[in-house]
């Protein structure tokens, strides 16, 4: 059996719902159980003193990768299949500080406020409805920002691919940066909390 | 000192293990591309069926004119009359090459010879070898001319045709075209000449186009 599954025709649109849905719900419940239910949680990353969502976010990154890299090598998930979203620079760039601010000075992302939402919390609801909303605006205001949305067009472009480098060295350097993020974090962490313990 | 495995911390331990994992990669090479799969005839037969698989003119027009950058099209035509005329952003690829060109099987390739039936053999070819996104230009550059470069107003049209014309008429103008809006005129027995050369490959694009949402995958 090779995956990815659906483009393999195992099961088709409806049960794929299904799965999404099912997938969906774990991917919420891995968010709280962390902690990213919380602004308060999510806050802190901003002001070094708690950097859970870094350690969180970089542990699905490599695991993510390390995963998909190793199965593709063993030919149990042909990598061809799956989809790269493509890269559009400048309007991406934009977007991501765009969503940057968001987070700051809201508290959540996308993601975390409706896991937020979802266990009952305002602040997350208010989030979420400001999602809708800018979502709606977005759609209102296409015509103005079509051209843009579309500019910079790269196609489905890699890492390696655009530094011709080989897979296996993105991964290690990936793994590196990781591993050396996890342990920078910690000590970050205490540092902060030394610091904290001094001013009081 | 005796430092053993077991007696690091679970994240030292995870670390290590990571690092391992990566040094093993860095042999692995290309992770693209190593399975195979056989064809599934009933699907691709109830793809054709459904006719998925086609990319009108007029849509691959409107896509060229946003310049959208997540397709990619494929002219199976010779090179020497990919030199004479093709469409702006086509890649010329004859069908016996078409393995060896670096199209990942996630992309969404176009397909388009001079009729239908280069590419919707190519388009086969493709399939076989698990290409999901493969999609053929209906008419080939045919139909491309006709409703594309050089879109003809019918003798006796309704109001409706021609707000549809006139709409075409500048898609054409965009390409370097020439609407053919004299009713009645008999369709050009011979098309105009097609050269590269005439074709502007950057004219401002038509407001009355109006463009599309982009398909939205992943989180």
């Amino acid at each position: 059996m090779i995956a990815p599954f659906y483009k393999y025709g195992l099961f088709g649109d409806n049960i794929s719902l299904v799965i999404a849905f099912v997938l969906g719900i774990g991917f919420g419940f891995a968010l709280e159980r962390a902690g990213f239910g919380s602004a308060r949680k999510l806050a802190a990353q901003f002001y070094f003193t708690d950097m859970t969502v870094f350690k969180v976010m970089f542990t699905a990154i490599v695991t993510a990768m390390v995963g998909l890299f190793f199965l593709a090598a063993l030919g149990i998930v042909d990598l061809s299949l799956v989809y790269l979203t493509p890269t559009y620079l400048v309007p991406q760039v934009v977007g991501g500080l765009i969503l940057g601010i968001g987070f700051v000075i809201g508290g959540y992302c996308p993601g975390t406020s409706c896991v937020a939402a979802a266990t009952g919390k305002y602040d997350g609801m208010a989030y979420l409805g400001g999602v809708l909303a800018g979502s709606f605006l977005f759609a209102e205001a296409y015509p103005l920002v079509g051209d843009f949305y579309y500019a910079t067009a790269m196609g489905s472009v890699t890492l390696p691919q655009q530094f011709h480098m080989s897979y296996g060295l993105l991964v290690f350097a990936v793994i590196l940066m990781a591993v050396g993020g996890f342990a920078g974090a910690t000590r970050v962490e205490k540092w902060m909390a030394s610091k904290k313990e001094a001013r009081a | 000192m005796k430092l053993s495995i077991a007696s690091l911390s679970t994240n030292a331990q995870l670390g290590l293990l990571l690092v391992t994992l990566g040094f093993v990669g860095l042999f692995l090479g290309d992770p693209y591309g190593r399975a195979t799969a056989t064809i599934d005839t009933a699907e691709l037969a109830e793809i054709v069926q459904r006719e998925v698989d086609h990319v009108s003119p007029e849509q691959l027009a409107d896509w060229i004119i946003q310049g959208r950058a997540d397709y990619r099209l494929i002219d199976l035509r010779t090179p020497a009359d990919f030199g004479q005329y093709h469409i702006p952003g086509a890649e010329n690829v004859p069908i016996t090459g078409l393995a060896d060109h670096g199209l990942l099987r996630n992309d969404k390739i176009v397909l388009y010879s001079e009729g239908g039936i280069h590419s919707a053999q190519a388009w086969f070819l493709l399939r076989a070898k698990q290409y999901a996104g493969v999609y053929i230009l209906r008419g080939g550059l045919q139909e491309w001319k006709d409703s594309v470069l050089f879109p003809s107003l019918p003798a006796a049209a309704t109001p409706a045709q021609r707000v549809t014309f006139a709409k075409m008429a500048e898609v054409s103008r965009f390409f370097g075209g020439q609407p053919q809006d004299v009713p009645g005129a008999a369709h050009p027995a011979v098309a105009p000449a097609l050269r590269m050369a005439d074709m502007p490959a950057s004219a401002p694009p038509p407001a009355s186009v109006a463009p599309k949402k982009k398909k939205k995958e992943g989180c």
